[in-house]
Formats: structure tokens, sequence, C-alpha cells
């Protein structure tokens, strides 16, 4: 197990995951990741379609059991899913029978959280994500950003200390996506430094990942294959993304999705 | 926060909902409908000045028989039927069917939901309902007779069956049709084993299965009727049988518009009240006018 002195907040060791497809195929859908995330941690994952990053997500949610190694998270091995882990699906999973502000609230309705105050917590979430004024809409009423924006306020509004979110920004429009981006930060960070939540992001957006990660993780063929260190101060603006090693990070990030030939790693432009 | 979001632009400022809004069409008649039972009737008229009055009576005449006995049918009576009026034979229908829905709803719709989530019990019951299915539930009434009678429970026990099998059906494929991804959203959510079954497998299954309650209700008025013309000392089917012995086409087809008239009645609150149920589905409220 992790002995380090700050204890991981999510730390795996060796964990892998089997699937057996319906027609008889096996798909390693990831395999031997060892990745210690400490408290306050902002990652990001990045990878090709396929690669497994949403297999690893739904493990460190509970939702899918490892078929190799161990994974705990806060000191605890993961047994199922539970409201420390916040998750936003990269599926729509917004409840069709309930409204938007029910479905906002409906962790805070699990807690035992009177109605009034639940629903004035999920109004100003909704806010938040610029849902507001659609607060009573069925969600065949919304479009599919707007289901998406309600599923985030769902689950900053649950209030994990753990956020695992798959593509959370990924249907949206760049103004709203780049809206979000601060109310992610700003939640992220509420309550000081010192009470920073821990987030896995996983993103194909290579420019998301520059501007919100401390540190970005790159998956391939169900393995992490490169770990960086973004140590650029917030917020990052558009020209914090052109300083030299940010741009640096990006044609790396862009050689492992296979944008940028791999032959000779460190020879950027 | 610190951003200012954009004004939503009119039209979608404009979706939001009020309460009304979504439900507002439960209530609307089809104009067709009525157009509908006009050209039926229109048929039935002109058949009935060819046909000969003994078979094929004319609109007006059974409508009138069927005022005449409503109340009291002192010629039902005479076929040893004591106190039966039109009213209190469909009453005694009416509650029987009732029971049966409810109680074989309740059942079979259980049954149904626990077999969708569990495969053992799915493997062990399904090919029992399965075949229960297949077979004309007619060929049990009377195996029913002989066991339970000619009273209320040979009736009510085969069409609670109907009205289970329906049931148990359609809750197996509503929980089948209902994506993972609701419950596993709820788990990481906090909810409990009762709040999923509450908040998520209950609420996503309801559409499909009340209009399977729907099917298994229009169906059982039908099957009760016949239920009591094999064998039964009461309800209307007794009535249809009594004066088909006598050849009574009249009073026949007054206990059918009867039977008809109050089976239609029923499937329109029951549209009614399943479209405000599943308001936040789109294809239930569509279908769900009546
Ligand atoms: N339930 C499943 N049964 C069989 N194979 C699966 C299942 N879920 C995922 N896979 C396979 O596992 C691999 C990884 O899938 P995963 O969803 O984790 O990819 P991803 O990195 O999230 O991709 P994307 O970026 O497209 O979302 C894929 O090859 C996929 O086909
Ligand atoms: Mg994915």
């Amino acid at each position: 197990m992790n002995m380090v002195a700050t204890p991981a907040m999510i730390a795996l060791e060796g964990a892998g995951r089997v699937f057996h497809r319906a027609d008889g195929g096996r798909v390693v859908a990831v395999q031997e990741v060892s990745l210690a995330v400490a408290e306050g941690e902002f990652v990001c994952v990045v990878g090709p379609s396929g690669c497994g990053k949403s297999t690893l997500l739904q493990m460190i949610a509970g939702l899918l059991a490892p078929t190799a190694g161990l994974l705990s998270v806060g000191g605890a091995p993961v047994a199922g899913p539970g409201p420390d882990r916040g998750v936003v699906f990269q599926k729509d999973s917004v409840f069709p029978w309930m409204r938007a502000i029910d479905n906002v609230a409906y962790g805070l309705r699990c807690r035992g959280v009177g109605r009034a105050e639940r629903r004035a917590v999920a109004a100003r979430y909704l806010d938040a994500v610029g849902l507001g004024h659609v607060a009573e809409a069925w969600p065949r009423e919304l479009s599919g950003g707007m289901l998406k924006r309600v599923a985030v306020a769902t689950v900053f509004a649950n209030g994990a200390r753990v956020l695992l979110l798959d593509e959370p920004f990924g249907a949206l429009d760049y103004v709203t996506k780049r809206q979000l981006h601060e109310v992610l930060l700003a939640l992220w960070a509420e309550g000081g430094t010192g009470a920073r939540r821990t987030v896995m992001f996983v993103t194909h957006d290579v420019d998301e990942a520059l501007t919100l990660a401390d540190r970005i993780v790159v998956m391939n063929a169900g393995r992490v294959v490169e770990d960086i260190a973004v140590r650029a101060p917030r917020p990052r603006d558009t020209d914090a993304l052109l300083r030299p090693e940010m741009v640096a990070h990006k044609h790396l990030l862009l050689r492992h999705l296979g944008l940028e030939r791999l032959a000779r790693p460190g020879t950027a432009p | 926060m610190p951003i200012g979001w954009p004004v939503p632009p009119p039209n979608e400022a404009g979706t939001a909902p009020s309460r009304g809004g979504a439900g507002a069409a439960w209530w609307r008649i089809d104009p067709l409908a009525p157009a509908g039972y006009a050209l039926l009737l229109l048929i039935w008229q002109g058949l009935s000045l060819v046909v000969p009055a003994f078979s094929l009576p004319s609109p007006l005449s059974v409508l009138a028989r069927l005022r005449e006995d409503f109340f009291a049918a002192p010629d039902l009576a005479f076929y040893g039927l004591d106190n039966a009026s039109l009213f209190n034979s469909m009453i005694y229908t009416g509650e029987n069917v009732l029971v049966a829905v409810v109680v074989g709803g309740t059942l079979g719709a259980l049954a149904g939901l626990v077999t969708g989530r569990s495969a053992v019990l799915r493997a062990l019951l399904d090919p029992v309902m399965m075949t229960a299915g297949t077979v004309p539930i007619l060929v049990a009434a009377p195996f029913l007779l002989i066991w339970f009678g000619v009273g209320r429970a040979s009736s009510v026990l085969l069409v609670t069956f109907y009205v289970a099998v329906i049931l148990y059906l359609a809750a197996q494929r509503a929980s089948d049709n209902l994506e993972p991804i609701y419950e596993d959203a709820a788990r990481t959510l906090g909810a409990r084993d009762w709040a999923v079954l509450r908040d998520v497998v209950l609420p996503g299954t309801v559409p499909e299965i009340l209009g399977g309650l729907r099917i298994a209700l229009a169906g059982a008025w039908g099957l009760e009727a016949i239920a009591e013309l094999l064998g039964a000392q009461r309800g209307i089917g007794k009535v249809i049988e009594v004066l088909a012995g006598a050849t009574e086409v009249r009073g026949i087809l007054a206990c059918l518009l009867l039977l008809g008239f109050v089976a239609v009645g029923f499937d329109a609150l029951a549209g009614a009240a399943f479209a405000r149920l599943s308001v936040w589905n789109q294809r239930a409220r569509i279908g769900g006018a009546a």
C-alpha cells in the first residue's frame, strides 16, 4: 500500500479491468494502472477514444469491480458507489421523471435535507451553471448541453470531496465551457487552498486539460503512458497557455494523441 | 460566482414550463372519436331498417330497453333472476373487475419488477408465466367453476390471473428497458436500496406498467362477462346468458351497450389518470389523451 507522508486520496495499485464481450471477445480496457492522487489535486485524464478512461473512472466510483489490482479512496478500499465520490457520467444520467431542480436536489434528499433547504441549494447551483431559468423544466424539454449542466450541478450540489468527471463539458459550446471552467475551479477551491477537493477530470480537449489541471495523466490502450505536472499559476487565461512550458506540454500531449509525430521527443518547435 | 451568464434568448426563457403546460392536453377529446361513434350508429340504424327487429332492433329501441330495465327489470325475475336490474348487475360485474385488476395488477407488476432484477427468480417464473400467457385463459374457466363454484371467486380468479400475466410481462419489459445508468447515478448520489426502488425503479417503469394496466383493464370487462356467462348467479354476463336462452336480442344488446359504455368510461378515466402520473414522459402524454 501507499505509505507516503501525505496519504493519497485516490490510490490505484496495478489496477486492471477485463471485459468479456457478448461475442466471446476479451477486451483489456485497463491494465496495470498505478496512480496516487493527493488530496486537493486536480488531475486531468486524456487519451484516445477507447483507451479506458471511462472504465478507470467507473472503477474508482465503485460502479465497476476491477479484475486486477487494488483501489482505495480516502484510505479505504473501494467497495461500491457512495456519495463521497460525485460522478458526472459521460452518458446522460439525468432522471427524466424529475424536474431539473429536483434532479439537482436529489443527493441532498438522500441525505435527509429538508425540501425547502435542498431546493434553495439546488437553485443556487442551477444558477451557477446558467440554468436558473429552467429550474422547473422536465429533462425532455432541455437540450443535450443543458442536461449535461444539470448533471454537473447535481454533483456540485451534493458536495462530495472527490469529483469524478467524465467529459463533463464535452457536449458544450465554447463560451459555456469556459464559463463552467470558472464555476468548477471556484467549487474546487471553495473554502481555501487547504480545503480543495480532489478532482479526476476526463477530457479530449487538450487546451481544457492545460487550463484546469495540476497534473495531466495520459492513457493509451489501457495503460498510463505519461504523467505531466502543470505548474502554471491560476487563473490561466489565453496568454498563460502561450507560455513556453505550456506549449511544450501541449506538443507532448498532441504527440500522444497521434496528431504530431513521436519521432524525436523534446525537439518540438 | 464571478461570471455573468448571458441572458437566455427569449425562446429558451419561454420554455420554462408551468405545471399546467406539460399536462394541458390530458382532458382533450379527439374530435374524430364522436364521429366514429356516429358512423357506427348510422350503420346500425341502416341495417335495422332492412333486418327484422327480432334479430336486430334499432339503436333507439335498444336505448329505450336500457332505460326501462336500468333500475328494475321484472321480466328478469321471470327468468329466475330475482332483484336483478341492469344497474345492480353491472355493479356486481364492475366490483369483480376492479378487485381483479387491483389484486392481479399489483401481484403481476411486483413479480415482473422482481424478476426483472433477479435472474434466478426470472428463470423460475418466466416459463410458467409465458405458458400462461400463450394458453387462452378461458380454458381455465371450467376448472375454476368445479373448484370454486358459481360464486364471485371463480370469475374474479380468472380475471385476476389474466391481469397478472399481462402486468407481469409489462413490468418485466419496463424493468429491462430501464437504463442501468439511472441506478448508478442514484447510488453515487447516496441512494440506498429502498431509495433506488422508490426514486428510480418505480418512476422509471411506471409509464410502461400503466400502459399494460390499461390494456388489461380493457380486456378484463369482456373476460369477466364471459366468465359470468359460463357460470355465475349474478352479473351482466349472467343477464346476457339468461336473455340468450330466451332469444331476447334487444335485451342482450342493451346489456352489451351498457358494458361498452362502462368499459369506455373507465378507459378514459384510466387514460387521464395515467397521463397525469407520467406527465414527465412525452410518449405517455401523447398516448394518454384517450
Ligand atoms: N461493458 C463493456 N463490455 C465490453 N467492453 C467494454 C465495456 N465497456 C467498455 N468496453 C471496452 O473497453 C474499452 C475502454 O472503454 P472506455 O469506455 O473506458 O473508453 P474511453 O477511454 O472512455 O473512450 P471514450 O473517450 O470514447 O469515452 C473499449 O475498447 C470498450 O470497447
Ligand atoms: Mg469514455
